[in-house]
């Protein structure tokens, strides 16, 4: 006992999922060759930012990484989660990529978690704030999270590159999850979209509204986006809109397409990413936008691809009994997921493809993981 | 006379009309009528009298039904059941093995020359129990009350309880409370009937305050031919048939296997070159408790935590009879299994079958065949035989011989397992020999297709062969063997049509523009091959061993998903490749987008951890009307029945989706029901609503089944039970507990339908393996003490550790010293833990909660309350019981456990806080400031201290500032504060601090490795304070200051007050002091000499001479009474004496009398 054993992992791929099941299933992990053969060699800021992240919420967890990054030794503690946590993220990537493990992290902390993020709100690469608000908040319930103390409310809009955001997450602390079978899909009976602009015009928000609400002309007359400009200090340091829109179901799915336009960060070379470089108008953002989520309506599944990974470890967490989900094609991150469900759960899932709707229905069996540090009364 | 006898004699029969016979018949009677007894002596004294007794009484009714109410657990145990745990526990000597023979003997025939390790009896149809026997050492006890189902306790009636019996149920108690029976033996010893009664009530008494009053104590009355006599054991033997177990939380969460078998499988060169090298190991053992995963890791008790290093699931050894109708066990079903016992002399392992075969019994033909051939000359050779030795003269083995053949008809892949092998060597052998010989047989499959497709009812043999052949091809389409069952569910040629538009519209959708020519080829191919599978379907012969093989081999999503994680990265790209160069239908959906995203490889290892994948770039046209149209169901302004066909198709997709799995398979199934598929495949045509009814039917069924069962109980309970009113528990309507019930129950459903859908492989690798199964275990590197020292006797347990209960950490618990044990528990001092799975010796700190929160360190256990433990080890999830032990040695006499406890929460840090008091002195004094030395012994410490208040033991409070160093005239002495207080001290006062000191926990933790060592060796681990003490002769210490000393106190002297005589004369009278002090010399009244008066003079005389004379008159008076007294003692002294003497007489007489009728009557009887 008194050596500990770690799991040898390799490289920085699915670095959050892997941190996030090592700390729920409590396993040492070392990873190495983290970016060994890169030009910037070692750990990003923004992983760096997620292991101090890590280190708020846990209890005497271990970390420990080389002098160049490229390795890293994580022992993880005992999730304590509390109130009046403060995290500034990394602004290398923005508040989603914290989110998403976090959400899942508080859910088994021993007390109910509330923290208060700061940094960069939305940026295309990641799932916005209105997003996790809108949708991935709701995927949580449908797994027995109680309503109550489950929300994320947004102080202010910060973008890349100088951020200043600001985002107050509280999540209850559950014991176990409830196994869904969740295949219906259902109709999309409305569709809700929020825009937002800070330090700029509020007509590029109009514009992209009035872009995506064209697309949907065709289908849904239920289509509401709110609009949210802000100024001042609660509009962060830098200028950028952005659109975040979730088609709901009549069976409780929603389904979200969200993208950000702001001025690109340069990276630790000094290169601006390509991607951001040239900027659409607002219009062909919401046109894009809107066509993205019927897209992923067209897809199918119970969840959009972004949420895949989130609902995958949600169902292997589960109670040990079978959960039962329907998804579109498997996204990269899915399948990521799936492998490290495997790897540190123990849970493998089961396919079964739907060729008439091009969807997969997967079957698990929960891992039975139950919240171990939540007080005895 | 006889005559008359014998008519007077004839008198009828008169029926008892009272005593306790006749009550129980009338009432037996009664019941059997009908008739409710309500009959009471006087009904108005019971009636209600008062509203609020009444609804008080109510009220209590309700409660204490409450309380019998229980939370509903899932019970996720699906399929056959373990055979229960019976553990028979007792003193020793108190006749534990016989009694297990006696039980053995009944059930199967069978005699047991010996009890080693469990023994599994098959009891009746549908249950089998394994019978333990507990060992006598108090590390036995505690395995056997951690698996035990049943736990029979067997008391020594003529000697009555022993400690053991209490310990074992405190065990029992602290891990979860299994069910519990008496049984009392040794009762032949008893002569006397009314003591024995006696004896049995009184035992019968503390058995129940024990437990639960009815607890079931069975009496075996004693021993015929050395054995229980059969009745007994045949009743006994029913009470633990019809004992029903309930699930304990610790046990339901936790996977565990008692091991019946223990073999060492160490290659036997690694042995014979060190003795002592790690050995592996193989146990065997029914899964009990949750499902087994394959990668977890299990704690073995007495030796320590180890991964498995394989399971394996073997046939079961003590199979349950088949489901056949009938009465009874025939005795061909009566089968038990002890191979410890060694009884069995057939064992199956993995991969060989042993036959246990006594030496003496051991003849080898080979021998034979040298020595005894003269003896079989005589008749000549038998053609058997000869082929027998000739066998056994072969120089090569079979496998050789065939290796040196060149004949190969299949391609390398004829059989299942070397396929599984080679699959498993791909990783080693990238591509290599296995896509070779794929490519090949794939080639072979094309041709034997086409000549299949020539002539489809061709011989049988012919198609067997290609159909092997082709199988290899078939495992991996599945999109097209849709079609297939699509084609085969849907009898609408519409419908049909529709699907596959869909289908086709899926696909492109998925797999855009990369979707190529070649791969419509091959569906369509496919598509014909499909369709002649449907017409060879009815062939039958070979249909067994093809679909288990091609349900094993078929690669899908599952494959490709989790195959590639097996491996390393650049087997993955391999795979990949491998795949779509071979058939490029079989990648996930995802997988084609990934290779668009670019860059975005998940066999990279340091690709970007991004959830979101968006690909802009092949957006269509949604302005359009018609690109809107392909969605326009999925909203609800789309046509709604259209979107429930999608959803219906869905959902019939799925029913024939397995059926597409293993598709090939499809129309043989239809022969024959598997009864695992029954529920499917009824519900083919069905839709999803009817599946849900027929799933909540079933939830019904299984529910109104174990209320049935309950409903008995209760009826018991009521019987029992104390003024509830049966109609109470009749107008319960369904509350909460029902509901929560009945969700439990239609999710069990809903598992099991999904569970069953898959096949075998998928199954074990998604649930793990189910409890009930025969495992094989195998665990490399374990000590070899553990070999060397095993005892079957003792049990060897197996637990699964469950996520993070195999790291280390603070816990506490709420822990209370036993009420039997003499001693309150010291902090700090080692006590062994018995929790979970483990034992282990660990260092605990008692503590208790103050009002505040706080938690205060106590030196020792409270007598008779519950305090905190905190203490360090393996954690385990809150609300796990545990108990503790001091000494583990068996000849200790009391009461070994000291403590039970469970745990709270578990942190990794400790909040112990312990007061702290620091003394100090004043050195120097100025105004309100003073300078205190003593108090700490650096300036560090000063620091640490800063603002933290003191006072004195006047009352006057004070703060510390700082270290004083420079401020005494350059007195640099260490340690001085400066402090400030509310008003000026003096030199003479003492200040302290008073602050609490955060109290370290020992990080020690030490398992207990009993099965290492000799098992009636007693471990030792570290040793108490007091132990150490006494073996090294060391006094206790003792703080001088801290004796009691018998209190000595000055009577003080005070001054007088003196009060200055000018301020006398101003006070008031009342005010002014009168105790004046007494006069040295006498004052001048009393110096003063009296002369009397002659008249005085007399009047004085005379009263002297009265008083002489009263006085003389009362010594005479007392002189009188004092005379009279003596005579009144004489006087009774005397009368005593003759009435002593008369009483003396009396008794004689008496005595004289009886004495002589007794002799009267032994002379009569005479």
């Amino acid at each position: 006992m008194g050596k500990t054993t770690y799991k040898r992992l390799k490289g920085s791929q699915s670095f959050r999922q892997r941190l996030l099941l090592s700390t729920l299933s409590s396993t040492p992990i070392i990873i190495d060759e983290i970016r060994a053969d890169d030009m910037i060699p070692g750990l990003l800021r923004h992983e760096m930012s997620l292991l101090r992240l890590f280190d708020t919420v846990s209890d005497d967890c271990v970390v420990e990484v080389n002098e160049t990054g490229t390795r890293l030794k994580y022992k993880p503690g005992i999730i304590m989660g509390g109130k009046n946590l403060v995290h500034n993220c990394a602004l290398t990537r923005s508040m989603g990529y914290y989110l998403e493990p976090l959400l899942l992290l508080g859910l088994f902390g021993k007390k109910p978690l509330s923290i208060r993020l700061r940094g960069v709100t939305d940026d295309p690469k990641d799932p916005s704030v209105d997003t996790f608000r809108n949708a991935s908040l709701h995927i949580l319930k449908r797994f027995g999270v109680p309503s109550e103390g489950l929300d994320l409310k947004i102080e202010a809009r910060g973008v890349a590159p100088e951020g200043g955001g600001e985002v107050l997450l509280t999540v209850p602390n559950v014991q176990t999850l409830t196994a869904v079978q969740w295949v219906e899909e259902g109709m999309v009976k409305r569709i809700r979209g929020w825009t937002f602009s800070a330090r700029v015009s509020s007509d590029f928000e109009h514009s992209m509204r009035f872009a995506a609400r064209g697309i949907f002309n065709n289908l849904l007359p239920d289509v509401h986006i709110f609009n949210d400009h802000k100024s001042g200090p609660q509009a962060g340091k830098s200028p950028g809109y952005g659109i975040t829109l979730v088609a709901e179901t009549i069976e409780g799915c929603y389904i979200s397409a969200d993208t950000t336009v702001s001025c690109g960060r340069t990276d630790e070379t000094g290169e601006v990413d390509e991607e951001k470089q040239e900027r659409k108008p607002a219009e062909d953002t919401g046109v894009e936008i809107a066509s993205w989520l019927l897209q992923e309506i067209e897809k199918g599944g119970v969840v959009d691809s972004t949420h895949q990974g989130l609902l995958f470890i949600l169902c292997a967490l589960c109670q040990q009994d079978v959960s039962k989900v329907r998804v579109g094609p498997l996204s990269p991150y899915g399948v990521e997921t799936l492998r490290n469900l495997k790897e540190f759960l123990g849970v493998t899932f089961s396919f079964r493809p739907d060729p008439s709707t091009a969807t997969v229905v997967l079957t698990c069996v929960g891992s039975g993981l139950v919240n171990l540090s939540r007080k005895l009364s | 006379m006889a005559a008359d006898d014998l008519m007077s004699s004839q008198k009828s029969h008169r029926m008892r009309k009272s005593g306790p016979t006749m009550r129980k018949k009338s009432e037996i009677d009664k019941k059997k009528r009908g008739v409710a007894d309500n009959k009471q002596p006087n009904p108005r004294a019971f009636s209600v009298r008062s509203v609020v007794k009444a609804k008080r009484l109510k009220i209590r009714a309700v409660e204490k039904e409450q309380r019998r109410i229980h939370l509903p657990t899932a019970d996720r145990t699906y399929g056959e059941p373990p055979p229960f745990v019976v553990v028979v526990q007792g003193p020793p000597g108190v006749g534990k093995s016989l009694v297990i023979k006696s039980l053995v003997k009944h059930f199967t025939h069978q005699n047991v020359p010996e009890v080693r390790g469990p023994i599994t009896i098959v009891q009746g149809k549908k249950k089998r129990i394994q019978f333990v026997e507990c060992p006598n050492d108090i590390n036995g006890m505690i395995d056997c009350a951690k698996v035990a189902d049943l736990a029979i306790l067997l008391i020594d009636g003529s000697y009555g309880f022993e400690m053991e019996t209490f310990e074992f149920l405190n065990i029992m108690q602290v891990h979860g409370f299994p069910k519990v029976m008496g049984v009392l033996t040794h009762l032949d010893k008893f002569k006397d009937v009314k003591k024995l009664r006696k004896t049995k009530q009184r035992l019968k008494h503390r058995f129940w305050t024990e437990i639960y009053n009815g607890a079931k104590l069975f009496y075996l009355s004693g021993l015929i031919h050395g054995k229980y006599s059969q009745r007994e054991v045949l009743n006994l033997s029913r009470f633990i048939s019809v004992i029903k177990f309930h699930p304990l939380s610790w046990r339901t969460s936790h996977p565990y296997v008692l091991a019946d078998r223990l073999e060492d499988v160490t290659p036997p060169e690694k042995v014979q070159m060190d003795k002592k090298c790690d050995r592996n190991i193989t146990l065997y053992g029914y899964l009990r408790g949750c499902n087994l995963k394959k990668g977890m890791k299990v704690h073995i008790a007495g030796v320590g935590d180890y991964s498995l290093a394989g399971v394996t699931a073997l046939p079961d050894p003590c199979p349950l009879p088949s489901a056949a109708k009938k009465k009874g066990l025939r005795d061909r079903e009566k089968l038990f299994y002890a191979p410890m016992s060694g009884i069995g002399d057939l064992l199956y392992d993995k991969d060989a079958v042993y036959i246990n075969i006594n030496d003496h019994l051991v003849q080898y033909s080979k021998t034979d065949e040298e020595n005894g051939e003269p003896a079989n000359k005589g008749r000549g050779k038998d053609v058997g035989e000869d082929l027998v030795k000739s066998l056994q003269n072969t120089k090569y083995s079979v496998d050789e011989k065939l290796e040196k053949t060149f004949i190969n008809l299949f391609g390398k892949k004829t059989s299942a397992s070397s396929e599984r092998k080679l699959e498993a060597d791909a990783q080693s052998s990238p591509e290599g020999s296995d896509a070779e010989s794929s490519e090949e047989s794939q080639s072979d499959d094309d041709v034997d297709d086409h000549e299949m497709d020539v002539d489809s009812n061709d011989g049988k043999i012919k198609e067997k062969t290609e159909l092997r052949g082709g199988r290899l091809r078939r495992k991996a389409i599945f999109k097209d063997e849709v079609d297939d069952s699509d084609e085969d569910g849907d009898d609408d040629d519409d419908d049909d049509e529709e699907a596959e538009g869909a289908e086709s519209d899926g696909n492109e959708d998925e797999d855009g523009e990369d979707e190529s020519v070649s791969d419509s080829q091959d569906s369509d191919e496919d598509d014909v091959e499909e369709s002649e599978d449907k017409v060879l379907g009815n062939i039958s012969k070979w249909k067994e061993p093809l679909k288990e093989k091609g349900r094993k081999k078929n690669p899908n999503l599952m494959h490709i998903v989790y195959g590639a994680s097996a491996s390393s990265a650049t087997a993955l790209i391999n795979e990949n490749n491998e795949i779509s160069d071979d058939e490029d239908f079989f990648k996930p959906k995802g997988e084609h987008s990934k290779n668009l995203g670019g860059g975005l490889d998940a066999g990279h290892v340091n690709s970007e951890d991004c959830s979101k994948f968006v690909n802009y770039g092949n957006l269509k046209n949604w302005k359009e009307k018609e690109v809107c149209e392909d969605i326009r169901d999925r909203f609800t302004t789309g046509d709604w029945s259209k979107a429930a066909l999608r959803n219906k198709n869905s959902v019939a997709g799925d029913e024939g989706e397995d059926d597409e799995l293993y598709g090939d398979f499809e129309d043989l199934e239809t022969g024959e029901k598997h009864n695992d598929h029954e529920n499917m495949e009824s519900g083919t045509n069905e839709d999803v609503e009817a599946a849900e009814r027929r799933l909540k039917k079933l939830a019904l069924r299984a529910k109104f089944d174990a209320q049935s069962d309950k409903s008995e109980l209760e009826d018991e309970d009521n019987d029992n039970g104390d003024g509830i009113n049966p109609r109470n528990s009749e107008a319960k309507e369904p509350g909460f507990v029902d509901k929560l019930k009945e969700e439990l129950e239609i999710r069990k459903q809903m598992n099991l339908l999904e569970l069953n859908d898959l096949d075998e492989d998928t199954r074990i690798e998604i649930e793990g393996f189910r409890t009930g199964t025969y495992l094989r275990l195998e665990i490399h590197n374990v000590p070899y003490e553990m070999v060397d020292f095993f005892d079957p006797c003792h049990p060897v347990l197996i637990g699964g550790i469950g996520f993070g209960e195999d790291s280390a950490g603070y816990m506490q618990a709420r822990l209370k010293k036993h009420r039997w044990h003499k001693k309150v528990l010291k902090t700090r001092d080692p006590i062994i833990v018995s929790i979970g799975w483990r034992r282990y010796q660990t260092i605990p700190v008692y503590a208790i909660e103050d009002r505040n929160g706080r938690h205060r360190m106590l030196k020792y256990t409270p007598e008779h309350m519950h305090c905190l433990a905190m203490f360090w080890g393996p954690l385990v999830p809150p609300n796990t019981g545990f108990v503790a032990f001091q000494n583990l040695s068996s000849n200790q006499t009391g009461f070994r456990i000291t403590a039970t406890s469970v745990v709270l929460e578990y942190n990794h840090q400790t909040h112990i806080a312990k007061k702290i008091k620091l003394v100090g002195h004043p050195c120097k004094i100025k105004k309100n400031t003073a300078f205190i030395k003593d108090m700490f012994t650096s300036d560090l410490e000063i620091a640490r201290f800063e603002g933290s208040s003191v006072r004195t033991v006047s009352g006057i409070r004070g703060q510390v500032k700082k270290a004083g160093k420079n401020m005494l005239d350059n007195n640099a002495q260490e340690g001085i504060a400066r402090c400030t207080f509310e008003d000026q001290i003096k030199m003479s006062d003492i200040v302290f601090l008073r602050a609490w000191t955060p109290v370290e926990v020992p990080q020690f933790y030490n398992p207990l490795t009993t099965a290492l060592q000799p098992r009636d060796k007693i471990w030792t681990g570290m040793k108490t304070f007091r132990e150490l003490r006494s073996e090294h002769n060391i006094p206790i210490p003792v703080n001088k200051d801290s004796l009691y000393k018998p209190i000595e106190r000055k009577t003080k002297k005070f001054n007088p007050l003196v009060i200055p005589k000018k301020l006398q004369a101003e006070l008031p009278f009342a005010s002014k002091p009168k105790n004046k002090p007494a006069r040295k010399r006498p004052d001048l009244d009393a110096r003063r000499a009296v002369v009397m008066e002659p008249e005085e003079r007399k009047a004085h005389a005379v009263v002297q001479h009265y008083k002489l004379m009263h006085k003389v008159k009362v010594t005479k008076k007392k002189a009188k009474e004092q005379e009279k007294r003596k005579a009144y003692e004489a006087e009774k002294a005397k009368k005593e004496v003759i009435s002593k003497k008369r009483n003396r007489e009396g008794r004689r007489e008496r005595y004289r009398t009886e004495d002589k009728q007794k002799k009267k009557m032994k002379r009569g009887q005479d």
